[in-house]
């Protein structure tokens, strides 16, 4: 047998193990065609509905949902945080993720709410953006391997990449993406689905 | 239906298992190949997604593949299960071990990077008097690399190096980048060549055991390929103490089997091999299976640069894109040992591409005018490094854990040393040296590397010897205890260099089974 035959009764004929299609000298009995379904479109569940927060409190939520606003506004047509629903998304995240890690971002979170406080007399969530910025001044050091020391700024760090990630990789962002030829990141990809 | 017996069981379907069946079977032998995974199909277990209908918008299920920092979640259902099969280690030393159960193993996944080992490996002890040298030289192994390359069609550019031997290449002519031309040039200034990258191109960039080994073994009509049989163990004939077949298990059912063969052929991966024949409690009369343990210290974007004459949308064709290798040139003199460390590392790098945005401390607007700038400019490279092969860095059976099926399961107690952590730093010093020597400007350095296991390249634990005592594997991948049992896969490694390793493995499993192929004709076995 040809390899690209071999490769080819695999491909064609899965549910039968290929131990028995090469030895098998008999003629195989043919089975009844499987029912044709039609092929519908479907949506996503972003498309129905909102996604329900349960893990950061209110003012948590807030802070978030401006800090998603300052690291990736909607730029030249592309959406943003807010567009992308990327902070809500990260309520259900970060609701499923580490303790660790649910503990580095409601402490930086109420850190947050804490320094615009002290600064500023006011929640981060109504703060201008050049007050806003003077809060991530932790952002301005440069990346290393071994996250900051500080939990404040290694929240920082780590929500950067999260606020950007929800966002590039939401609906919203690869549509406006593919529209401009797709070079700002985020699309289709080979999914592996589960094995039998 | 009765039992069948088999002239060889071959555990495993990967880039060892796979050989051992092409070339045993076209001896005329006939063989039972079992994987523990299934026989997937392409069509039906792929397929294109949007990244956003993936449950977790491709951040991954948390907590699902803590080890595995290649899985997202578009391939985490390539990789094992972690909590399916299990392992432990000290909470402070972590290896990060990542499998594949399916049929052609990992060979389904691999960069196709495609290297041959020299007697800077195979002699290492004669060249600076650390560890063991292995019980073959190069002039051995080299035969089998020549017929190995022409299955897999390796491309690579002949340099008539010695510490990495050309091959029979798919001779790679394509014009190198302005780029590379650049960094080459710095190389060499300081004695460093830059070579090709050498790559299996197989059957269209797939060049797996699945598509070049088996199909041709299937067709001599002497191969019965059986997934989902996870094997336990290998079993003995109490009255010769030699092995005659395995215990398996349905990987759905979980029913329990036994087949039966002459001669038992292991190629089930490196610490899967070594754990099926721990929980065999067979071929440890030195008391050295399982260690010995090394793998290579891999670090990807290592060095990260940008090239300024690419930026700003100027990195057009020619100028930057594709890459290189720089082959290990440290500690090659024997007279001269060079830096604090033993033996040396490899580095493939490539140009073009844009810079992760983590390596810019800006936001907002003006990160994104910084990444439109330099889309297209990046330099990276990934460094692989030798690391020694110590007694101390071994696996053994925890018999208080068990896999879904009911099999212990392996502890890990490996960490690096030293001589790797120097390395590593000498790497990415010189290298960035390399790129400000090329006019690259340095936007990241990091010599800090991931746990052991990360490259995927695990190595020893069944290591062959002239030597019973400190050995598991005689020169032809012979238990020495039992001479019909057989270990092909990269356990048998007794250095591992930093060439990648599958070219070897193939290799050696080519061999190994020619002389078996040699001593069942002559009723040796």
């Amino acid at each position: 047998m040809k390899r690209r035959r071999f490769v080819q009764s695999l491909i064609a004929a899965p549910a039968v193990p290929v131990a028995l299609v090469a030895q098998d000298s008999a003629r195989p009995v043919p089975l009844p065609a499987a029912p044709v379904a039609p092929k519908l479109e479907a949506g996503i569940a972003d498309d129905a509905g909102a996604t329900i927060t349960h893990f950061f409190t209110t003012p948590q939520l807030s802070a978030l949902r401006k800090l998603g606003d300052i690291i990736m506004p909607p730029i030249n047509g592309a959406p943003g945080a807010a567009e992308a629903n990327a902070a809500e998304f990260l309520d259900f995240l970060l609701g499923q993720s580490s303790e660790d890690r649910q503990r580095l971002y409601r402490s930086g979170l109420d850190d947050l709410n804490s320094q615009a406080a002290k600064k500023f007399s006011k929640p981060f969530a109504d703060l201008e953006v050049p007050q806003a910025e003077v809060l991530l001044a932790p952002l301005r050091a440069a990346w290393t391997y071994d996250p900051p020391a500080d939990p404040f700024a290694r929240f920082l760090r780590e929500a950067k990449q999260d606020i950007r990630t929800a966002t590039m990789n939401s609906r919203e962002w690869v549509t406006a993406s593919a529209s401009v030829g797709g070079r700002r990141g985020g699309g289709v990809g080979l999914y592996w689905y589960p094995l039998d | 239906m009765p039992a069948k017996d088999y002239d060889v069981l071959i555990i495993g379907s990967g880039a060892s298992g796979g050989m051992a069946a092409y070339n045993l079977t076209k001896k005329g032998i006939k063989c039972l190949l079992l994987d523990a995974g299934p026989l997937v199909d392409f069509e039906k277990n792929r397929g294109l997604k949007p990244v956003y209908e993936l449950p977790y918008r491709g951040f991954g299920k948390p907590g699902k593949l803590p080890h595995l920092f290649q899985a997202n979640e578009f391939n985490a259902n390539q990789w094992v299960d972690e909590k399916e099969v299990p392992y432990t280690h000290d909470p402070n030393q972590p290896f990060n071990w990542v499998r594949v159960r399916m049929i052609g193993g990992k060979s389904l996944f691999w960069a196709r990077m495609s290297f041959r080992l020299s007697d800077y490996e195979f002699k290492a002890k004669d060249h600076d008097g650390f560890g063991e040298n292995w019980p073959i030289s190069y002039a051995d192994l080299a035969p089998y690399y020549d017929q190995v390359e022409p299955i897999f069609r390796v491309a690579g550019r002949k340099e008539g190096l010695a510490q990495l031997p050309d091959g029979i290449f798919v001779e790679d002519n394509s014009p190198d980048s302005t780029a590379t031309k650049r960094f080459a040039e710095s190389a060499k200034t300081k004695g460093i060549t830059v070579t090709k990258i050498r790559r299996a191109l197989g059957n269209g960039q797939f060049a797996s055991s699945m598509n070049l080994l088996l199909p041709d073994a299937m067709a001599t009509g002497n191969l019965t390929i059986v997934p989902n049989a996870v094997v336990r163990d290998v079993t003995v004939d109490k009255k010769t103490g030699l092995v005659n077949g395995a215990n398996f298990l349905d990987r759905h059912s979980r029913r329990e089997m036994h087949v039966k063969a002459r001669v038992v052929v292991v190629g089930a991966s490196c610490l899967e091999s070594t754990r099926i024949l721990l929980n065999s409690k067979i071929a440890n009369s030195s008391g050295v299976l399982g260690h010995y343990l090394h793998d290579q210290f891999y670090m990807s974007n290592s060095v990260v640069a940008t090239i300024p004459e690419a930026r700003d949308g100027k990195g057009g064709r020619g100028m930057v894109g594709g890459g290189g290798y720089i082959p290990r040139f440290r500690n090659l003199d024997k007279n001269k040992p060079e830096k604090n460390f033993l033996r040396g590392y490899a580095l493939d790098f490539s140009t073009g591409g844009t810079p992760d945005a983590k390596y810019f401390p800006q936001w907002g607007e003006e990160l994104q005018k910084t990444l439109d700038s330099h889309r297209g400019s990046a330099f990276s490279c990934t460094l692989m490094g030798e690391v020694l092969p110590r007694f101390e860095n071994y696996v053994r059976i925890n018999k208080d854990v068990v896999d879904a099926w009911g099999i212990p399961v392996l502890h890990f107690q490996a960490k690096y040393s030293d001589n790797e952590f120097q390395m590593a730093k000498d790497a990415v010093e010189t290298i960035g040296e390399v790129c400000q020597g090329a006019g690259f400007e340095l936007l990241n350095r990091n010599d800090r590397m991931f746990p052991p296991g990360y490259s995927i390249h695990e190595l020893g634990t069944c290591r062959m010897g002239d030597n019973p005592k400190t050995s598991v594997l005689n020169k032809w991948n012979q238990a020495h205890d039992i001479k019909n049992l057989l270990v092909v896969d990269g356990s048998s490694f007794v250095t591992g260099g930093s060439q990648n390793p599958t070219m070897t493995i193939l290799s050696l499993s080519m061999r190994a089974t020619d002389h078996l192929a040699e001593e069942m004709r002559a009723g040796n076995i």
